[in-house]
């Protein structure tokens, strides 16, 4: 049997928010979960997008304290759609974002948004789950 | 304090009692503060019979200053209630300025947006999107105008929260603008926060200078205020342990970091030529008030008597002011959730009762939105009269230090002070003063251990979090959000338009030639970011010197 590819997570933070307490948090919790974590750190859209293709990564982990998760998550999506990655690759984002964005967020085009107060094991539940289904759908 | 045979007497009682209560069942198997130091039962004289009241506790504005810093306290003053404010722009920021004045403020304190804390105009597309969206933008001159109009910043304080990449062309708007308005600066009160270890630790900075040159330019600043007496009222620099405590390390560490911080600092003025006296009494802290309510009281009391050893032993401070521990409190934005956000109502007034029977000089409660989404103003509000309560309500401030002389919290005491400086010591050996454990990475591994050990005891219920891991609620009606100027980021562009269609755009090209030696020669800045900025140059314009002439840097993060 062959072994099994781990997941590959690029988690960045676009924007100028140095607020990275959240940011390393999950990316170790998520590397502890078995996970390849890619650190991109401060990055702007385009290096984001760009690495998550030289990477081949599975998941892009946004985190977000400005404020400003509406303008960034437009952003992001619309790029990742021009480049060609938008169905094959799962855009999470996590930070201070009331909740009630959260669905605006959704519609935007994020698979999913985690608040303070979020178990790693949560986040990292909800990637195992959900790459595996877009990859079927990608595959298909 | 106590005599020998009286305690010989209290210990014998001691051990009958601690036989009267053995094999009961305890509610934990042990029971430790927040910072992982044990803590027995009970304390008794025993516990601190090696006290010499007059030498380790003393009275207030006397070393060696436990009981507080001044010699009468609340009882003729009470603390500066200050909260850390600003959004939107400064018009926006002024008007949210007002308001908490009217309704009883007495110290007024800026939170700027991220572009301002780097360094960075609002054209810049990396950031274009986050003017105004986490704090308030100070990006030029009129912005200070702007921001203090119709406020009386001749007899109110006022704290600029910058750090050292931004903290000299923010402040010397501040002070252009106050001479603008007629103002003496020798008698301008305030003070910024200039703080590296907030810059790099508390946050991480987007292309910002390496840590020598952070700590340069935040000493020309406290040294063109203070010893060189241009701003000598001005507090050129809180070490701002709050910050760095946010990411979850401890109180121990909290002090350690800070005193470090300190240390570094004086040795570099030092360094240049200056007596400890003549700069120190402006060094201010800015310290944390988190949840372990003993534990906070008991750091604030042992950080004096350090602050107090190290001047007398350390620097051989004659001045007695140089001996003043002086600190704002900043209560744990860390502990607050966004699940069940009224309970954060609670926790921060518990936490502001703490810093007040430390001692604190002055205080900024948060707004129980402050999880979610920049405070609402209801919720301001409640966290302004949430210390109004504290003074006009509790009678707590009506004696000083009324915990001197607990057991516990006299023992606690010890045990901290004893505590950090054994870190003082640990950090010694891993490298020296702040800038190399900067460089080396060591401090980076000190708050990412720390982030994670905290998730990690959340996550397993070990560290109890009402509405994250107990007391769940099952339905939560999510709170009105708060939302900041979406034009934010026009309307300053449009600023810094207008202000360079008006300014003498060659005159300032020559003064950032002027800043661009400075930097390059060694010398202060302080007189060229002054002239550039009277003259309308602009933050980015600043900061872009300072990338060019003495570099960027990317700190050691590791995961």
């Amino acid at each position: 049997m062959a072994e099994e590819r781990k997941i590959r997570v690029l988690m960045s933070k676009p924007g100028v928010d140095g607020h990275w307490r959240g940011i390393v948090t999950v990316s170790r919790g998520l590397r502890d979960a078995g996970m390849e974590v890619i650190f991109g750190g401060f990055q702007s859209i385009e290096q984001i997008v760009e690495t998550a293709i030289e990477e081949d990564v599975d998941v892009i982990g946004l985190s977000i304290h400005s404020q400003a998760h509406i303008p960034w998550t437009k952003r992001i999506v619309s790029l990742m759609e021009e480049k060609g990655i938008k169905d094959s690759v799962l855009l999470i984002i996590g930070g201070v974002i009331p909740t009630l964005d959260h669905e605006r967020l959704k519609e935007l085009g994020a698979a999913e948004v985690f608040g303070p107060g979020t178990p790693i094991k949560k986040i990292a539940d909800f990637i195992r789950e959900n790459v595996k289904r877009k990859q079927k759908v990608s595959a298909s | 304090m106590f005599k020998e045979d009286e305690i010989k007497r209290i210990e014998e009682r001691e051990k009958e009692w601690l036989k009267r209560i053995e094999g009961v069942k305890e509610r934990k198997a042990r029971f430790e503060t927040y910072s992982g130091i044990p803590i027995k039962q009970l304390y008794t004289p025993a516990d601190i019979r090696d006290h010499n009241y007059l030498e380790d506790v003393g009275f207030p504005g006397d070393a060696p200053f436990v009981r507080g810093v001044y010699p009468t306290m609340y009882r003729s003053r009470f603390w500066t209630i200050r909260l850390f404010s600003g959004y939107g722009t400064p018009e926006d920021t002024n008007k949210r300025w007002k308001l908490l004045y009217e309704e009883g403020e007495t110290g007024f304190s800026a939170a700027v947006d991220v572009l301002t804390f780097n360094g960075i105009d609002p054209e810049d597309p990396r950031a274009d999107v986050e003017v105004g969206t986490e704090g308030v933008p100070l990006y030029c001159i009129d912005s200070m105008y702007a921001l203090t109009e119709g406020l009386p910043i001749d007899k109110i304080s006022v704290a600029l929260v910058v750090e050292p990449f931004s903290s000299a062309p923010v402040c010397a708007m501040y002070f252009n603008m106050a001479k603008g308005r007629g103002i003496d600066i020798r008698k301008l009160m305030g003070t910024c926060q200039n703080d590296i270890l907030t810059m790099t630790c508390g946050f991480v900075p987007f292309e910002s200078v390496p840590p020598d040159q952070m700590l340069r330019l935040a000493c020309d600043l406290i040294e063109w205020c203070v010893p060189e007496k241009n701003v000598p009222k001005w507090h050129p620099i809180n070490f701002t342990t709050y910050n760095y405590r946010e990411g979850g390390i401890d109180a121990i560490q909290e002090l350690g970091f800070g005193f470090a911080n300190a240390i570094t600092h004086i040795d570099e003025l030092i360094e240049r030529g200056w007596k400890v006296d003549d700069f120190v009494n402006r060094l201010a802290f800015h310290l944390s008030a988190h949840k372990d309510f003993f534990e906070e009281i008991a750091k604030y009391r042992a950080a004096r008597r350090i602050w107090y050893k190290l001047m007398k032993d350390k620097y051989e401070a004659k001045d007695p002011r140089s001996y003043e521990f002086r600190f704002h409190i900043q209560t744990a934005g860390s502990s607050l959730t966004a699940q069940q956000p009224m309970v954060n109502i609670i926790r921060t007034a518990f936490q502001a009762l703490a810093a007040v029977l430390g001692g604190c000089q002055s205080m900024h409660t948060n707004s129980y939105d402050e999880a979610i989404c920049l405070p609402s103003e209801e919720a301001v509000r409640l966290a302004l009269r949430t210390q109004q309560v504290i003074q006009e309500e509790t009678g707590v401030a009506d004696t000083i230090d009324p915990l001197g002389g607990s057991y516990y919290v006299e023992w606690l005491t010890d045990e901290i002070e004893e505590r950090v400086w054994k870190y003082l010591d640990k950090m010694t050996e891993a490298g020296g003063n702040v800038v190399k454990l900067l460089e080396n990475g060591w401090l980076y591994k000190e708050m990412a251990d720390a982030f994670h050990k905290r998730q990690r005891a959340v996550d397993e219920g070990e560290e109890r979090v009402i509405g994250v891991n107990c007391y769940l609620s099952r339905e939560e009606e999510p709170p009105i959000v708060f939302r900041t100027n979406e034009k934010a980021g026009e309307i300053e562009r449009e600023r810094l338009r207008r202000l360079k269609e008006r300014r003498d755009n060659r005159k300032v090209e020559e003064l950032l030639d002027k800043l661009r030696r400075a930097c390059d020669k060694g010398e202060n800045v302080m007189p060229a970011v002054m002239d550039a900025t009277a003259a309308g140059a602009t933050l980015g314009e600043v900061c872009n010197v300072y990338r060019e002439v003495l570099g960027t840097w990317n700190p050691p993060i590791v995961i």
